[in-house]
């Protein structure tokens, strides 16, 4: 390796140090609120506990069945909705961009053939999963509804103070 | 060299030109958010009004012990359900929710189709050559899935050459999931050796850099990029570390080095790959894997056996974002047992900055090849080369690229100074 391109690598690691500092000051600024989240799925998924790390592999697609005769189906609501920005901060860490990117990604490296389905609005999410058998979706705690399984993260419900969607 | 930084400068301001028009008004992303808002809020409301007229029992599955608050909550909605309405409706609110649920179950097969293309500019110090404008490929991906358990993959590519076009079948896969563990699959593939061989394929755009590294270069024989027959893979049980797999067989290189044999085998012996990968639960964004390929290669001067061997790190999100490969090609001659050893490795590091809408991403690569001179399968194809270079996401879906490189190719040869752009995208 020679003197130019030591120069320009460590050029290089002083900006990126420096960005991440900046960065890093002024994420712990930000404020975090607003109601749970809740995991929801269809009643006869065999699951009823998972942990973040659990729910981060069905959402990244790295788990596609609850078991051999029951694939996931996953639900995301559409962009600006809550749910969405809570997913995409607390379990992808993804901007909106990254994750549209992640999604093709995914399926032009034959990793999944199709992406989560979109959902417009809570009724719709509600009758999505009620109605298909692996369906799981991320809702507001408030809007849920009898007849739709609330699954434990790390142990905890929404209302836990320590629940982790939120 | 002039000229290119003015094609730089060209392409920067339509950047920004662009970016300019296709920026969303932040106030329409504020009423589609009060809009969403005012549907929550009415969706309230029938949700109030219907469980005043269908008595409805149960609460949320019986698999849960809610917490205190949702148990209230619960029961507040339980109190609601006790009016003594009828339902009138109910039958119309079913048939709607069996609509709703028929219109977005997965239908087979469901095909879809998506495309990535680029336009390049390159200019260089190096004699003999042009600058000049070319087409990159125009890559079509195809996906489809034919019942919950099979599903299609295809990739095509149509390649700009001086006397028109050629159409290349780069992958074309049939897979069987069982479940998570085993998924078999069998077809053409890009070769699981490493990491940027199957991260990126041929969408440009999904990739920082403008180019691959060569050592896993298209049309590059360093190692075999391409493989022709079944493969194995899936998660294995492992807990935190994420234990993945790929196990395959299949032809192996064929008689052109760069190709798999497509069209068969060229020898009586099968390649065979294994791929082991690790994304461990606690470093969200790690990977790290080992890959061993093994092949018998026939050529006019007598059969070698090849036995490559490849590790990578890669740190996949973007801040900072961290790829690291290696891979050592052993060849040995069958007859007279003289074997020759190649190393190539790359590191590459980027950073998404945060300003600008997190849409600028400077990066750097140095890339490292060695071949000795009695190496018999390949020619010659040591390399030394730094890349620095900015990329730029116009929307999403498109991004600008520009990379200055110093690369040289033999130890006789002196270094090339050369500038390049790309604008990648995928539709």
């Amino acid at each position: 390796m020679n003197a130019l391109t030591k120069r320009i690598a460590a050029v290089l690691i002083a900006l990126i140090s420096l960005v991440t500092i900046v960065q890093n000051g002024s994420s712990a600024q930000t404020a975090r609120g607003g109601a749970d989240i809740a995991v929801v799925v269809h009643p006869d998924t065999p699951v009823s506990d998972l942990t973040l790390s659990d729910v981060r592999k069905v959402l990244l697609g790295e788990r596609q069945y609850w078991n051999a005769k029951l694939p996931v189906v996953l639900l995301i609501r559409a962009p600006v909705a809550r749910e969405r920005d809570v997913v995409l901060r607390v379990i992808y860490q993804m901007s909106e961009a990254q994750f549209k990117q992640y999604w093709v990604a995914k399926i032009f490296r034959a990793e999944a053939a199709s992406p989560p389905k979109i959902v417009y609005s809570n009724d719709m999410q509600y009758e999505l999963v009620a109605g298909i058998p692996g369906a799981i979706a991320f809702m507001d705690a408030r809007n849920v509804r009898p007849g739709l399984k609330v699954l434990r993260v790390d142990g905890y419900l929404p209302g836990d103070r320590e629940y982790p969607l939120r | 060299m002039r000229r290119a930084w003015i094609v730089f400068g060209v392409v920067l301001l339509a950047g920004v030109a662009a970016r300019a028009q296709s920026s969303p008004p932040v106030d329409q992303a504020e009423q589609v958010r009060v809009l969403l808002e005012r549907i929550q809020q009415l969706e309230r409301r029938v949700t109030e009004l219907e469980a005043r007229q269908t008595p409805q029992a149960g609460a949320i599955s019986a698999a849960n012990e809610p917490s205190p608050q949702l148990r209230a909550q619960q029961a507040a909605q339980a109190a609601a359900a006790t009016g003594p309405g009828q339902a009138p409706h109910q039958h119309d609110v079913q048939e709607q929710q069996t609509a709703t649920v028929q219109q977005m179950e997965t239908h087979f097969p469901s095909l879809q189709i998506r495309g990535f293309g680029d336009v390049d500019f390159s200019a260089t110090d190096q004699k003999g050559t042009t600058s000049g404008f070319n087409l990159g490929q125009l890559d079509l991906h195809l996906a489809s899935a034919l019942s919950h358990k099979v599903s299609y993959f295809g990739e095509i590519t149509f390649n700009a050459q001086p006397t028109g076009y050629t159409v290349e079948v780069e992958r074309n896969i049939i897979r069987y999931d069982y479940n998570d563990y085993f998924k078999l699959s069998f077809g053409r593939y890009h070769t699981p050796i490493g990491y940027w061989n199957t991260a990126f394929h041929h969408g440009a755009w999904l990739q920082t850099t403008i180019s691959r590294p060569e050592m896993v270069r298209f049309g590059g024989t360093f190692i075999p990029v391409h493989f022709v027959g079944f493969l194995a893979e899936g998660n294995i049980p492992s807990g935190g570390a994420g234990l993945s797999y790929n196990v395959g067989v299949g032809n192996g290189r064929g008689s052109i080095i760069s190709r798999p044999g497509d069209a068969g085998d060229n020898n009586d012996n099968r390649a065979w790959v294994a791929n082991i990968y690790s994304r461990p639960q606690r470093f969200y964004g790690l990977q790290l894997g080992a890959s061993v390929y093994r092949d018998k290669i026939t050529l006019a001067g007598g059969d070698l056996r090849e036995w490559i061997t490849a590790a990578h790190l890669v740190w996949t999100k973007e801040t900072p974002e961290f790829l690291a490969e290696f891979a050592n090609v052993n060849h040995r001659a069958v007859l007279t047992n003289l074997s020759t050893n190649s190393q190539a490795f790359y590191v590459q590091l980027a950073y998404r900055l945060p300003w600008f809408e997190r849409s600028v991403k400077p990066y750097y690569r140095f890339e490292y090849t060695h071949t000795p001179l009695s190496e018999k399968v390949f020619t010659n194809q040591d390399l030394i080369g730094s890349i620095l270079g900015a990329r730029y996401d116009i929307s999403s879906y498109a991004a600008f690229k520009a990379e200055y490189r110093y690369t040289k190719h033999q130890i006789a040869e002196p270094y090339v100074n050369g500038v390049f752009f790309q604008t990648a995208f995928t539709f």
